[in-house]
């Protein structure tokens, strides 16, 4: 109880301090969310060097919205929401329409088919989780990266796109039955031996 | 949500493995982040200082301008104002130079007092000279 207190202590003069504009307490900040927003950016699609341009603009522009940051969402969910917009403008304004829309919804590599067996028995379960996620499209590997990994809700995911809860659920679902048939040949067999 | 085994499987699965992820950053980007935004914070300011020279210029040229056309426009008026303000200074100076004798009348009635007052004031400013003089001498 009082842990629990002091961290909500803690949290509240951080924000004040972040909000203040304090240098120190916005270096922690982004040592505590860079990774995330490079993991957004790289699963939206773009290369290393637009990754990073695209990182730092992302802290700017919070470091500049700080001030009028409410704390109804999440601090993580906010700053998702922004790096999210920035991935997403950075793509129209870099790509050609046509190329912008059909990029958010390819995947990162084909997904047509199974990981063939050789690469499943050649790397390790994290390795082949990560080359599933990024065969599904870019979205959808969004939606599972803030399902699974973050631990956000369907509702934050939805705020964070822009899209309605519905959406995210149908994204979450799809992606699901996609992991599902890429890992089949690992997972699915464990979870047949399970039965 | 998943009802059969697999896919309770597959969903634990995902949430171990993208939760022990770590992502590759550059290892200085968080001082470049944090010199970028001192960098926008200085130009902020920059502009702010130009933006206010700017203003004060434009606010200087206006008033010229202003009284330029004024003296076109009303000659009359403006000459008004500024006998008004001439004969304005002009009594405040005579009432000085009256008082002048009250004061030395005044001073040598008690000149004991303002002796030791005027002293007091001399040490004063004699040390905070000195106080001065010396730091920046120390500085130097």
């Amino acid at each position: 109880m009082v842990n629990k207190v002091w961290k909500k202590h803690y949290k509240d003069k951080w924000l004040q301090l972040l909000r203040s504009g304090d240098h120190k307490a916005f270096a922690e900040f982004i040592d505590k969310y860079k990774e995330t927003v490079f993991l957004c950016c790289r699963t939206l699609g773009l290369r290393k060097d637009e990754v990073e341009d695209v990182a730092s603009e992302t802290f700017l522009a919070a470091y500049k919205g700080l001030s009028r940051y409410t704390g109804r969402a999440q601090l993580s969910t906010w700053l998702w929401s922004i790096a999210y917009r920035q991935g997403v403008n950075y793509l129209r304004k870099n790509r050609k329409q046509q190329q912008f829309k059909s990029e958010l919804n390819e995947q990162i590599a084909d997904s047509k088919q199974q990981l063939p067996p050789e690469v499943m028995q050649s790397k390790e379960t994290e390795q082949l989780v990560w080359e599933a996620v990024n065969r599904l499209p870019r979205i959808w590997a969004l939606t599972v990266i803030l399902y699974y990994r973050e631990g956000k809700s369907t509702a934050d995911i939805a705020k964070v796109m822009q899209a309605r809860e519905n959406t995210i659920k149908t994204y979450l679902f799809r992606a699901r039955q996609k992991l599902k048939q890429l890992l089949a040949v690992t997972f699915g067999e464990d979870a047949d031996a399970d039965r | 949500m998943p009802t059969d085994k697999s896919q309770d499987k597959l969903d634990e699965i995902l949430g171990q493995v993208l939760r022990t992820h770590s992502e590759p950053v550059p290892t200085d980007f968080t001082a470049l982040v944090i010199k970028e935004i001192e960098q926008a914070r200085q130009q902020e300011i920059l502009e702010q200082v130009v933006l206010q020279e700017r203003l004060t210029l434009a606010g200087c040229i206006t008033f010229g301008l202003a009284v330029i056309v004024a003296a076109l426009v009303f000659p009359a008026r403006i000459v008004a104002v500024f006998q008004s303000y001439t004969e304005s200074l002009t009594e405040q100076f005579s009432s000085l130079l009256g008082e002048i004798p009250q004061a030395v009348e005044t001073v040598s009635t008690d000149w004991q007092f303002y002796t030791i007052l005027a002293l007091v004031l001399l040490f004063t400013i004699g040390s905070l000279v000195e106080l001065f003089v010396d730091d920046s001498l120390r500085v130097a």
